[in-house]
């Protein structure tokens, strides 16, 4: 049957968490046929509303505001910023940071998910994979932009040179370099694989001759033959298998950047667990951010169901437990350690510094601000949840603010000691960099199936065998 | 082509001297369809889905993939290859006193080596898929079909091979008939 | 290509046009043209009389530079004719080998685009050709008379024999001329003419009655070398003299002493007198200054007073009077004619000039050198009463204030460009040898008084060479004068006269007792002097000793009177005195005397000069007089207004670790080990590096924290020898100063005095250095022979060297800070050190130029390479040989005897960065009777 799709609001769920939970809890409430589901699905493709072109305009200008802050810094030199010795970080390194971490909760929900055989994930890891790579290629902008040299980026890649030096495998930067590329590659790898089938589904579903060709081509000539089927899914396995040990590799790698010195703050073996914590930690608040308007702009309340939000508000609240109990860690250690550099940057300089302002705002949107999720009723309110998502957000950058600046400008020599204050151009950068994700991400929704459409038909078909009740193995 | 050169390397060829294909709507019908057909012996067998169906797995036996030791092979490879880039230029073809530390330093070496691993085991993982599925492949005998493009909407796909042994004459097309499809077409020959 | 040499250098006069063609020209074929800009006369190298230069090596001459006419002997090293670096003449009795601040950073003013180029008779462009037969006795006795009362010569202050004969012409040809000599910060010369001198090394007990002997005034720097040498303490038992310093602001030799006290400069004569009493058994006076007295009394025959040369006669009497008492005449303290002009031709105070000024009986007034409408006691209007003289000439370094004030302008040669004479304190004769024809149509003072003298146009090496003769010298002498740069033997005889020097009216000429809470104290700048320097990059970046304030003068007031006054630093206050008023910004400093605020001269320039212009207020303004040292009916007024100091160091204190480290003498040698404790075990994981891999040259630095009195000369030094670009007082204010060398300062509360920690910090160059590790692309590695190397076109600027550097020491190029010099001041580069660009990080190489040349030169004579061989910058000018430098392979070395002592040290050593600096823990030799000696284990 023909039946168009429904936009129904499941009524709001009941104090009591009854189990089994009703239907309206399921991970998937449509219930037209295939091809209404289709319809849904790729409505996106075939026009967009006000509201895309609203915020499309915004993050154009905020891209072009990034590339003109990027042009001047190259042209005039880094000094434009306001670093300074000591503070020879502060934020473009933050950002570089942050955006990483913003990646990791896709390859978590995409890959880590996929392998625990999480369904739900099906309806939104899409949208994570194509953060993830829309972070990925914000924070693989910094460290090249934040170099004296950028146009010799290329020196840190061990490539046979007419001098014949190398880079330096006991810095942490190649590693860097080493990290953040196969992350980059993988993702994307990982990301196109699951969509080939999807893309498929739109060029067979296209109205225009020109679509049908252009998704044609991206869709490699897919026919969703029993062989592709069954060699395709052995494939994302794989590759999900080589992603999950990413997720936890790339922020090791990254906190390594800091853990390698030995500045008081920095010098810290608990960083690798307590990095990769908070960056899936942010990762979700801005997964939130991103699926809430596109449910509501879309009527995907049937397919993004609260049963997702839910669940992706519990393991928000599961990071943010993590995290705290990271920062606890780091603050006994330096206590423990009796050094007294130690003790003052975590005693005296983060909390009554100049920063301590600071140091209070992301203590409360890390640690408090999620304990509401503690509540049911919280873990499925849309707005609370954005809100705590935004909120979760901030109170990320600005922890990797205060690693990165309050360690540099109160280190071993007082004589030394300077404060570091961010100029326009500094700025420009952050907010840019945030218009550019917008950017892509809107593009994203625009052109490209951004649910998984085969594995959504395919759960529902296995949820219908299964009369609409949990599954434990998706292939009997 | 013998029974054991129907690896999923030769399957969903381009149907080279053609082949009869039946639509079906329902993936419970398809997948009886699949069975019954592969009981009276029809052995070149390709179908077509919007999505998965693992019920016919079981009745389409296929050779294992190779993909998971090809990806074991190039992790090893890549893990390799990283490790010996770092010993070759730091310890061997230009090493410097860099602050007191080893010049040969495997621990540093470490991470860089894991990130070739994975690297090459994801690459080989895409590529080995692509290559194995002949893909890209712009064109193919069933996009001929009217209304084909169901298939990865809501439709469901079975074609046989016109040269199958059992399905000599027009065995075939009956057969398919018998299964109560939406249709059965011939899916002219490539070749 | 000699041959082609002009006869004379004014032949080579050059418009700018020419000039910069030359310049580039010199720089560009620096080897084949080497020549271009050696002066025409025959000079003779300091060491060996080459025939022809070679390029890319460099060439030491001698010469002289004197400062308020008094000269320091130096050594300039030049390539391809082209003077770029300074250094003191060992053998010279006020060097010693050494070169303060202002002697280093001369070299930046020869280059100094801002000086001015053509001669000009109101504002059309003239030559002193022109001007100087308008000058002649012939064509100037209408003018000024048969017998010449209309000329008036004013003169800056100058020991020179040449000027002195030739002005003695001058004098012979217009018999009623008047000749005036003037400096704000030196005292006029007085009748007798007679100067005081000390020899340091023979004093066990000092007291410097506000006096800053070792930082400033005639000898300092022979002075401080003395000082230094009885403190070297080789054994926690060797001896050591004490220094009670008394004063009102900060000095370096206050940053030195073993108790200072900080006073009001109105106590200070009342001190002077209680000193006198107490000594005499009397009770009057602060409890210290009993114990001093005892001190004082107990090494009579190595104890002495010295007070401060701008004292008012009164504190120097008194101070003489003590001095005879304690027995330190003429065994450490002794009179000697002064060096300055006047004993052969009449020289009036520039008080007279002034009241002749007013009387309009000038009729041509001549000024050379010296910026008297700048640098004059407001009370005095010099600018205004100069514009009303009818003929003013002006022969200057720059277009300043005098010379918008003056009819007619000729620019003036820098000593590095003319040829004469000066003496040192002492009275040794000192030749000024140009190593470079004038860069523009200059003159020499010389020059103008023979044209004045009715002698025409002769060059001023002609007018040295014939009074050289004439003064009976042996032709052989001359060739051994240019060479060693002085003419031995000719300091004067000791003088038994009691009669003063330069006279000094009463400290104040208004003290109001004690009705004003306040005493503003008037001081010469440690980095631009009396103003004289204000256009000089070098040092206007240079953090002044103590403050380490850059690009400004400020208030100087302790905390209380800032507390009381209620105003921070950078808060702008107004010191209003008879209706003249200066307004700028208050700068606290711990040991500052209270109720007293301390104003450099020097700022608040109107000049030509690009850099000084605006820079910082002109204390002038509220000088009431010459010779008046503070006053004290001043009205502050705290503004609204504030301004962000350039503080090259915002921390007071050492905070939570202990780079200093410190003791009393007692201490130490109760127990050596304790002060310079070391870590207990290895601090690394890392196999040794295998002597094969070693050179056999391991460089090492030790620097005595115990003699080191902050003067800033290591820095100067080093942003000359190394090319060190300025950046400007925003860059300073956002911690992007770019010195290799910085002197940290730490101030430290001993019961009731403040003590100050100084530290010069400088790349460590640890063997596990923090740094090299994090480069991701090899661009700082380890030398073979000790070096912790930086490689400028493999850097990519991560800066990440920097983060992992505990010491803070590496500095990053923002911007392109050599983007925008000019053709001058690139002709002051170094040749042997790269010009950094932009985006990449440096830091102090351990001089790795002059290792190499040394290197190089040992090969050459086919000798191992020895540590003594090579002498850092900051080793080479250091007053104090506080820094010394060699190979740790030699035990024998002064360094590394030196770093063998209990208290030697390596800064923050418990991170396991094992850095080749060592330093040598600061001891004090206190007073046990004095409560400020006993206080906590200093070595904690």
């Amino acid at each position: 049957m023909m039946a168009a799709p429904a936009r129904l609001e499941p009524p709001r769920p009941p104090e009591d968490t009854a189990f089994p939970p009703p239907p309206e809890w399921d991970v998937l409430q449509f219930d037209g046929s295939d091809r209404a589901l289709t319809d849904t699905l790729l409505a996106p493709l075939r026009g967009v509303g006000r509201t895309w072109w609203t915020l499309f305009v915004l993050s154009a200008l905020g891209t072009l505001l990034f590339a003109f802050t990027i042009t001047y810094t190259i042209a005039k030199g880094i000094g434009t910023w306001g670093n300074n010795i000591p503070v020879a970080w502060a934020f473009a390194i933050t950002n570089f940071v942050w955006w990483i971490g913003i990646g990791h909760a896709g390859t978590f929900i995409s890959a880590f998910l996929l392998l625990l055989n999480q369904h739900w994930r099906a309806s939104i890891n899409r949208v994570a994979e194509a953060m993830t790579i829309f972070a990925l290629m914000n924070a693989g902008l910094f460290p090249i932009l934040h170099l004296g040299r950028p146009w010799f980026f290329y020196w840190l890649i061990p490539y046979p040179a007419t001098m014949g030096v190398w880079p330096n495998f006991k810095s942490a930067l190649p590693w860097d370099i080493a990290a953040v590329t196969t992350y980059l590659t993988v993702s994307i790898l990982f990301w196109y694989a699951g969509l080939v089938p999807d893309l498929a589904t739109a060029r067979d579903h296209a109205a225009s001759t020109f679509r049908r060709r252009v998704y044609g081509i991206f869709a490699l000539g897919w026919r969703g033959s029993n062989t592709a089927w069954r060699q395709h899914r052995i494939a994302m396995v794989l590759l999900a298998g080589l992603a999950t040990p990413l997720v936890v590799s790339v922020h090791s790698v990254v906190s390594l950047d800091f853990s390698i010195a030995q500045l008081p703050g920095w010098h810290s073996t608990i960083f690798p667990p307590y990095f990769v914590v908070g960056a899936i930690y942010s990762g979700f608040a801005m997964v939130l951010l991103l699926i809430l308007p596109l449910r509501w702009a879309y009527g995907l309340e049937h397919i993004i169901t609260k049963r997702h939000l839910d669940a992706m508000a519990k393991l928000t609240l599961v990071m943010a437990l993590l995290l705290t109990y990271a920062y606890v860690v780091e603050l006994f250690v330096s206590w423990y350690s009796q050094d007294p550099s130690e003790r003052f940057t975590y005693f005296v300089e983060r909390p009554r510094g100049a920063y301590a302002v600071f140091y209070w705002i992301m203590i409360t949107c890390n640690v408090i601000v999620p304990q509401i999720f503690w509540w049911k009723r919280f873990r499925t309110s849309v707005g609370v949840l954005f809100a705590a998502g935004a909120a979760i957000l901030i109170g990320m950058w600005l922890e990797r603010f205060i690693i990165i600046v309050t360690s540099l400008d109160r280190s071993f020599l007082a004589s030394s000691w300077h404060l570091y204050r961010p100029t326009w151009v500094d700025f420009g950068l952050l907010f840019g960099s945030l218009g550019q994700f917008g950017l892509l991400f809107l593009l994203f929704v625009r052109f490209v199936p951004f649910v998984a459409i085969s594995e959504v038909k395919r759960l529902r078909h296995d949820l219908k065998a299964n009369d609409g009740r949990e599954l434990g193995l998706p292939h009997a | 082509m013998t029974d054991a050169s129907w690896g999923c390397r030769m399957r969903d060829t381009r149907w080279p001297s053609g082949a009869y294909a039946a639509e079906f709507s329902s993936e419970r019908h398809f997948a009886g369809a699949v069975a019954i057909l592969r009981g009276q012996g029809y052995s070149k067998i390709e179908t077509y889905t919007p999505y998965p169906v693992p019920r016919i797995e079981a009745v389409l036996p296929e050779s294992p993939s190779v993909l998971p030791p090809l990806v074991l092979l190039a992790g090893f490879a890549g893990g390799l290859i990283g490790y010996w880039i770092q010993w070759y230029t730091n310890a061997v073809s230009y090493p410097l006193n860099i602050g007191g530390r080893p010049a040969h330093a495997a621990p540093a070496f470490f991470i860089p080596t894991f990130e070739g691993t994975i690297l090459a085991a994801a690459t080989a993982a895409f590529v080995g898929l692509f290559a194995l599925l002949r893909l890209p492949q712009p064109w193919h005998p069933m996009f001929e079909i009217n209304g084909f493009e169901r298939a990865s909407i809501d439709r469901f796909w079975i074609a046989v091979d016109a040269t199958d042994a059992r399905g000599s004459g027009d065995l075939t097309p009956r057969a398919l008939e018998a299964l109560k499809p939406l249709r059965v077409v011939r899916v002219p020959g490539s070749a | 290509m000699m041959s082609d040499r002009p006869r004379s250098h004014r032949d080579l006069a050059l418009s700018r046009r020419e000039f910069i063609h030359l310049a580039g020209a010199s720089l560009a074929l620096a080897g084949l043209d080497g020549c271009t800009r050696m002066p025409a006369e025959h000079i003779l190298p300091y060491v060996d009389n080459r025939p022809e230069l070679t390029p890319g090596v460099g060439e030491y001459y001698a010469t002289a530079m004197s400062l308020d006419g008094v000269a320091t002997g130096l050594i300039v090293e030049s390539h391809s004719g082209r003077p770029t670096k300074i250094e003191g003449n060992p053998e010279h009795p006020a060097s010693l080998g050494a070169s303060g601040p202002l002697e280093q950073a001369s070299l930046l003013q020869l280059y100094d685009p801002d000086r001015a180029r053509f001669a000009r008779s109101q504002s059309t462009p003239t030559s002193w050709e022109v001007l100087a037969a308008q000058l002649a006795p012939a064509a100037l006795r209408p003018r000024v008379g048969a017998r010449g009362a209309g000329l008036h010569v004013l003169i800056e202050p100058t020991s020179s024999l040449l000027d002195e004969e030739l002005l003695a012409r001058v004098i012979e040809s217009h018999p009623d001329a008047h000749i005036y000599m003037y400096a704000p910060l030196v005292g006029d010369r007085g009748a007798h003419g007679i100067v005081t001198h000390y020899d340091i090394s023979a004093a066990d007990v000092i007291v410097a009655l506000d006096a800053d002997f070792l930082s400033s005034g005639p000898f300092h720097l022979r002075y401080a070398r003395q000082f230094a040498d009885k403190r070297r303490l080789a054994q926690p038992t060797d001896a050591m003299n004490r220094l009670y310093t008394i004063e009102s602001g900060f000095t370096p030799t206050g940053a030195a002493a073993d108790h200072r006290f900080a006073v009001r400069p109105s106590d200070v004569a009342g001190i002077a007198r209680s000193l006198q009493s107490a000594l005499n058994g009397g009770t009057a006076g602060p409890p210290w200054l009993a114990a001093m007295a005892r001190d004082l009394r107990a090494h009579a025959g190595r104890s002495v007073v010295i007070a401060g040369e701008h004292q008012s006669n009164s504190v120097r009497a008194l101070a003489d009077s003590i001095n005879d008492a304690i027995g330190a005449t003429s065994r450490i303290t002794w009179r000697a004619p002064t060096p300055l002009i006047g004993e052969h031709v009449p020289v009036h105070s520039l008080t007279e000039l002034v009241a002749a000024l007013r009387t309009r009986a000038v009729d041509t007034l001549i000024i050379v050198g010296g910026n008297p409408s700048y640098a004059t006691p407001a009370p005095f209007d010099f600018s205004v009463l100069l514009r009303s003289v009818p003929n003013s000439g002006y022969v200057g370094l720059y277009e300043n204030e005098t010379a918008r004030d003056v009819r007619w302008f000729v620019p003036m040669s820098h000593y590095l460009e003319s040829w004469g004479d000066t003496r040192a304190y002492d009275g040794t004769v000192s030749i000024v040898q140009p190593l470079v024809n004038p860069l523009y149509r200059s003159t020499t003072s010389a020059e103008v008084y023979a044209a004045l003298a009715g002698m025409g146009l002769v060059g001023s090496y002609d007018l040295l060479r014939s009074s050289w003769k004439r003064r009976g010298n042996a032709e052989a002498a001359w060739g051994d004068a240019l060479q060693r740069g002085f003419v031995a033997g000719t300091q004067f005889a000791r003088a038994e006269s009691e009669g003063r020097g330069s006279t000094v009216e009463g400290p104040g000429s208004r003290v109001a007792a004690t009705s004003n809470p306040i005493d503003v104290l008037f001081v010469a700048d440690p980095k631009v002097h009396d103003g004289s320097f204000a256009n000089n990059g070098w040092l206007q970046e240079l953090p002044a000793p103590l403050t380490q304030l850059t690009w400004n003068n400020a208030a100087l007031l302790s905390p209380t009177t800032a507390r009381r006054l209620g105003v921070g630093n950078g808060v702008h206050i107004a010191l209003t005195s008879n209706a003249r008023h200066i307004e700028l910004p208050a700068l606290i400093v711990p040991g500052h005397a209270d109720d007293t605020v301390t104003v450099h001269f020097g700022y608040g320039r109107a000049g030509a000069e690009s850099l000084a212009r605006g820079v910082g207020a002109n204390a002038y303004d509220l000088w009431p007089s010459t010779g008046v040292r503070f006053l004290s009916d001043v009205a502050i007024t705290v503004s609204s207004k504030t301004s962000a100091l350039a503080l090259a160091q915002t921390q007071e204190t050492m905070e939570v670790r202990e780079p200093v480290r410190h003791a009393t003498l007692d201490e130490y040698r109760a127990a050596p080990s304790r002060v310079g404790r070391r870590p207990g075990r290895a601090l690394s994981l890392y196999p040794e590096i295998p002597a094969s891999e070693r050179s056999a040259t391991q460089w090492a630095m030790t620097i005595d924290l115990a003699t080191c009195i902050g003067c800033g000369g290591c820095v100067v030094a080093c942003q000359a020898e190394n090319n060190i670009p300025i950046v400007g007082a925003s860059e300073v204010r956002n911690a992007r100063e770019m010195q290799w060398l910085r002197i940290d300062r730490y101030f430290a509360q001993r019961e009731t005095e403040v003590e100050a920690l100084l530290q010069p910090m400088l790349c460590q160059h640890c063997e596990k250095a923090p740094c090299e590790y994090v480069c991701p692309v090899q661009a700082t590695t380890h030398s073979n022979d000790g070096l912790n190397e930086m490689v400028y076109n493999r850097c990519v600027g991560t800066r990440f060297c920097s983060n992992n550097c505990p010491y803070k020491v590496r500095r990053f190029n923002w911007f392109d800070y050599n983007k925008h010099l000019s053709d001058t001041e690139m002709m002051a580069k170094n040749p042997n050190v790269t010009v950094r660009e932009r985006g990449v990080m440096e830091k102090c190489t351990f001089c790795v130029q002059r290792i190499r040349e040394a290197g190089i030169a040992a090969g050459r004579e086919d000798r191992p390479l020895r540590g003594t061989d090579v002498r850092t910058a900051c080793q080479q000018a250091c007053p104090t040989n506080a820094i010394v430098f060699g190979s740790l392979n030699e035990p024998d070395s002064e360094m590394v005897r030196r770093r063998e002592q209990p208290r030697s040290y390596a800064a923050l050593d418990d991170l396991g960065t094992e850095p080749r600096v060592r330093y040598l823990a600061r001891i004090r030799n206190t007073n046990s009777e004095i409560a400020g000696a006993k206080h906590d284990g200093g070595a904690r």
